[in-house]
């Protein structure tokens, strides 16, 4: 136990992926953690984000309060981007969390702390939550499994809204039967949030995906290390006797845009509440005019990628550009869903890489432009944009950096992607780095 | 984008953006913009719905409770006489 | 004169729109939770309650009702509301296109829809410089909104409409009686060519109030050659005026979204399996038609209660309706707190009856429906003195009634409201409105 407590604070230390850890570990309890932007009775949550410093919510987000009634300890917070805006975890207020692999490098974001969490301490569960890929994003950088419910399978309530039409609680931990096993605790309809009452049940047992397919328009612009990987990955799922089919997804390329306008028109209504009077950073300068009370507040308390989505999102619900933006990526996301649902007649699952490269170093990442990160979201965004389940295995190392492999499956069918998880764990064997304390 | 654009859209969202910003936004917006644009290429859709799922009738019943004591909810707000403190208003 | 109205009523809910918060009045900041707090991690539940109430009055005005709807997020900036956006309902409201019959005149009706109402501002510190001390208790109240055609053509008018309203809704959905002062609306008036819009006024008299100084402010401007700026204005309630509102005001971009967290609702089928209460109103109008009754007679009748016009129907199948009316409106409607018992009904049909048809006289007809109620005749003729008293005591002890008769003769309706509750139905409505008016008149 005590070994256990000593890799969470060595993850804190070293490599910065807690905000605030608990004092110590409770007897016959297992342990887990939650992204910052999930609320939890006893512990700040900001969510990554100056504005919210000193706020601590005097109650538990449901999947918290689901994971402690079924014997959990919540041990700690992890660190993330600001309200999840990022996909290197860079773009936080309370440390930016270094990979396990490569202390130069980055968790992936934006839970990145989870992922590193999830990687460092074995037996370990992370809460994480994904809008555009920040579940497998981490996962493959940090070499852990990573699952992304359907939307609307885990309780939103007591998380901190980014985009509340995509928005997903999920576990990244070492180990598919883990990640298995807390699902099905946090899974289930809860009456304080009705997105989460429209979920059929959760079956008693996932079906082996037997047909999967990969989509060409994927594996374009791909880094050659991570396309050979997943070649190989290719093969040895063919060894399990899965079949693999080449399919064209033609509307993947709207994927990206339509996600970014809907994120971040969303985004900025979900921000606008951070003024400085009610919760979070408090201002006392009452004899200002309330705009500029706001904007002060505002301009000084979010960070710069913060404040660039709120623009974007503001700009695209603005008179005049809001159906040319707004309800277009909403139309085109019913064509998404549409498209995945054909491939879902004929196959199981999709198939891609995670991430169109391994965890960059830091010096990399300081001079890619805005542009170029949300690029390299391109592969997590269109099953985030749709709601579809999906899951991120670790499935190559290339000069010791872990590459990720992501499968998506029709509305509703996380358990087919757990099925197969675990049976990849028997042909794949993980690695994580050796700590010493 | 024109920074009377940006300007207004800064405005809108309660930002206060020096020059320098002003500039970098509307060039990161820029940037951003036009790759979006092939989103015009896309078919028009008929229909459009606000979540990925179909969430139907999902209703509360009109019963009152408090889970939350309002006293703490209070305690993270400055108040006076129970009131919470603003700014001001004209 | 074209004026168009968008009136806010609250709904009669226990619990908040998208909360379980009550709605019953409390210490400022005691009914609230994170979600009317719009506390980061909270989210809204929409109420069955409201919607439904939302519906009826919807369908009641006779709106076209889509088959799904959504809630979407109006976003601007102001220290009485929690998340700085409104969840309302913008390009699906719950109903459009109705209409609502002013005394014979069909008034359109725009549209129907839900929304929550921020908090309340307390003004403290010097004016000009007031800052804001906020009451969450009101955030996220149910307000529905109703928005009318520009087919109203005097502030008189304008006022009647939302005064007939409020009485069919009260008895449609169970609206509160105080709505009459805490309605909120937002009038467009134009004289010209040219609309003005006047927001946020409080309560009916200001309404009226606004819409003349309104009216008479572009008319002037009209007649002296000038022109009318198309602009909001606001009511000054100290100073009886209308004012420009500020340029901000005006240019906020509300940018509307979807609300996500809500999900859509299937309106169509829950409208078509409600069931409408008959208001007073069209029960009334329905007397008329059907039993050829006055309509004065039939609005005092489903004004005193639903329960008294229960027992004229019955009569009616009895005896004809003019005898139903003087004995429901007479003695039986004076001793009403004891005759309202069902179970006395029978017999009342066949005292009324037997009059009818002479088996009996007047005389001992109402002996009968006096025992009946348990009144000794001696009694009831005493207390003729008693009416009197009562009726010049109450006016004695308000004299703004006298003031607000003189301009309005509705003020009456504050006499006549609290005698027949004092009297507990001693004497019968008719006794009581003739026994008020004639006191009135007498100090007019
Ligand atoms: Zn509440």
């Amino acid at each position: 136990m005590s070994d256990t407590y000593g890799l969470i604070r060595y993850a804190q230390t070293k490599h910065l992926a807690f905000t605030e850890v608990a004092e110590g570990l409770e007897d016959g309890k297992f342990h887990f953690s939650a992204k910052d932007n999930l609320c939890a009775d006893g512990f700040q949550a900001r969510a990554g984000s100056a504005v919210l410093d000193g706020y601590s919510p005097p109650f538990d987000a449901t999947c918290i309060g689901r994971m402690k009634g079924s014997g959990g300890q919540l041990v700690g917070k992890t660190t993330m981007d600001e309200f999840g805006f990022g996909t290197f975890s860079t773009n936080s207020a309370h440390g930016v969390p270094l990979n396990p692999f490569d202390r130069e490098r980055s968790c992936g974001g934006s839970s990145g702390g989870a992922g590193a969490a999830a990687c460092l301490i074995p037996g370990h569960i992370a809460l994480g939550v994904s809008t555009g890929g920040s579940i497998s994003g981490p996962a493959s950088f940090c070499g852990v499994v990573g699952l992304t419910p359907t939307y609307g399978r885990v309780s939103r309530y007591g998380l901190i809204d980014y985009g509340n039409s995509l928005d997903k609680v999920g576990l990244l931990s070492r180990s598919a039967s883990l990640v298995a096993r807390h699902f099905r605790t946090m899974a289930g309809p809860d009456p304080k949030d009705p997105t989460s009452c429209a979920q059929p049940a959760l079956a008693g047992k996932g079906r082996m995906p037997s047909s999967l397919a990969v989509p060409r328009e994927a594996l374009q612009n791909l880094d050659p290390s991570v396309r050979s990987s997943f070649q190989e990955a290719l093969g040895k799922l063919k060894g399990m006797g899965m079949e693999v089919h080449e399919v064209s997804m033609g509307s993947l390329r709207f994927a990206l845009p339509a996600y970014y306008i809907l994120a971040t028109s969303e985004a900025s209504t979900n921000l606008a509440r951070y003024c400085g009077m009610r919760f979070g950073r408090r201002e006392e300068k009452f004899d200002q005019h309330f705009n500029d009370f706001f904007t002060g507040v505002r301009s000084e308390g979010f960070g710069d990628e913060a404040k660039r989505r709120i623009l974007l999102g503001t700009f695209c619900r603005m008179v005049g550009f809001r159906s040319r933006y707004y309800l277009k990526s909403l139309a085109v996301r019913q064509l998404l869903i549409e498209e995945y649902r054909k491939v879902f007649r004929d196959h199981d699952a999709v198939v891609t890489p995670t991430m169109p490269f391994v965890s960059p170093r830091f010096e990399e990442i300081g001079r890619m432009k805005p542009l170029e990160m949300y690029g390299a979201d391109v592969l997590t965004v269109p099953p985030n944009l749709t709601g579809m389940p999906h899951i991120s295995v670790p499935c190559a190392y290339v000069a010791g950096l872990p590459v990720g492999m992501q499968m998506v499956a029709d509305h509703w069918k996380e358990l087919d992607l757990l099925e197969a998880a675990s049976a990849w764990e028997n042909v794949f064997e993980y690695r994580f780095p050796e700590v010493s304390l | 984008m024109e920074r009377e654009t940006i300007a207004r859209v800064a405005k809108v969202a309660r930002l206060n953006l020096t020059e320098e910003e002003m500039e970098r936004y509307a060039n990161d917006l820029d940037d951003i913009l036009n790759s979006f644009s092939v989103l015009d290429e896309a078919p028009a859709g008929e229909s459009y719905s606000f979540n990925p799922i179909p969430v139907i009738d999902v209703l509360r019943e009109d019963e009152p409770a408090q889970d939350i004591d309002p006293q703490a909810l209070k305690a993270q707000m400055g108040t006076y006489e129970g009131y919470v403190r603003g700014p001001r208003l004209s | 004169m074209k004026i168009g109205l968008e009136m806010h009523f609250q709904l009669p809910t226990r619990s908040k729109l998208f909360c379980s918060c009550p709605t019953a009045p409390a210490e400022p900041n005691h009914n609230v939770c994170p979600v009317c707090l719009g506390y980061p991690g909270s989210r809204p539940a929409l109420n069955r309650k409201a919607l439904e109430a939302g519906l009826s009055i919807a369908r009641f005005l006779d709106c076209k009702i889509e088959e799904r709807v959504w809630f979407s997020r109006k976003t601007y900036f102001y220290p009485d509301l929690p998340k700085n956006f409104q969840i309302t309902q913008y390009e699906s409201p719950l109903g459009t296109d109705g209409h609502f019959d002013l005394n014979g005149r069909r008034i359109g009706i725009w549209r129907v829809h839900l929304e929550e109402d921020p908090g309340r501002i307390k003004r403290v510190g010097r004016s000009g410089e007031e800052i804001a001390f906020v009451d969450y208790n009101r955030s996220g109240i149910p307000l529905v909104e109703i928005v009318t055609a520009p087919d109203l053509t005097s502030p008189e008018e304008a006022r009647a409409l939302i005064d007939q309203l409020v009485t069919e809704l009260r008895s449609l959905c169970g609206l509160e009686a105080q709505d009459e002062q805490t309605v909120r609306v937002d009038a467009n008036l134009s004289v010209g060519e040219e609309r003005v819009e006047v927001k946020n006024v409080q309560g009916l008299r200001n309404l009226e109030k606004a819409l003349r100084f309104e009216a008479n402010r572009q008319s002037k401007l009209l007649a002296a050659g000038k022109k009318v700026v198309r602009e909001t204005r606001r009511f000054d309630e100290e100073r009886k005026v209308t004012t420009s509102a500020r340029e901000k005001e005006t240019e906020e971009d509300y940018g509307y979204i979807g609300e996500p967290d809500l999900g859509e609702f299937r309106i169509g089928e829950m409208a078509r399996n409600l069931e409408l209460k008959e208001t007073p109103l069209a029960r009334a109008k329905r007397l008329v038609a059907s039993f050829g009754i006055g309509e004065a007679t039939a609005k005092q009748l489903v004004l005193t209660s639903h329960s008294l016009t229960d027992l004229f129907e019955e009569l009616c199948l009895h005896v004809p309706p003019e005898r139903a009316v003087s004995w429901t409106t007479g003695p039986i409607s004076g001793n009403w707190a004891v005759l309202q018992d069902q179970a006395k009904w029978p017999d009342i049909v066949r005292i009324v009856k037997d009059d009818s048809e002479g088996l009996i006289n007047d005389t001992e007809a109402k002996r009968r429906i006096l025992s009946l109620a348990g009144v000794q005749q001696e009694a009831a003729v005493e207390g003729g003195d008693g009416l009197g008293k009562l009726i010049s005591d109450f006016i004695d002890e308000h004299p703004e009634v006298l003031a607000d008769y003189r301009k309005n003769p509705k003020a009456a309706n504050t006499v006549i409201g609290h005698v027949m509750k004092e009297s507990k139905g001693r004497y019968s409505s008719r006794e009581v409105v003739e026994g008020v008016r004639k006191e009135l008149e007498k100090r007019v």
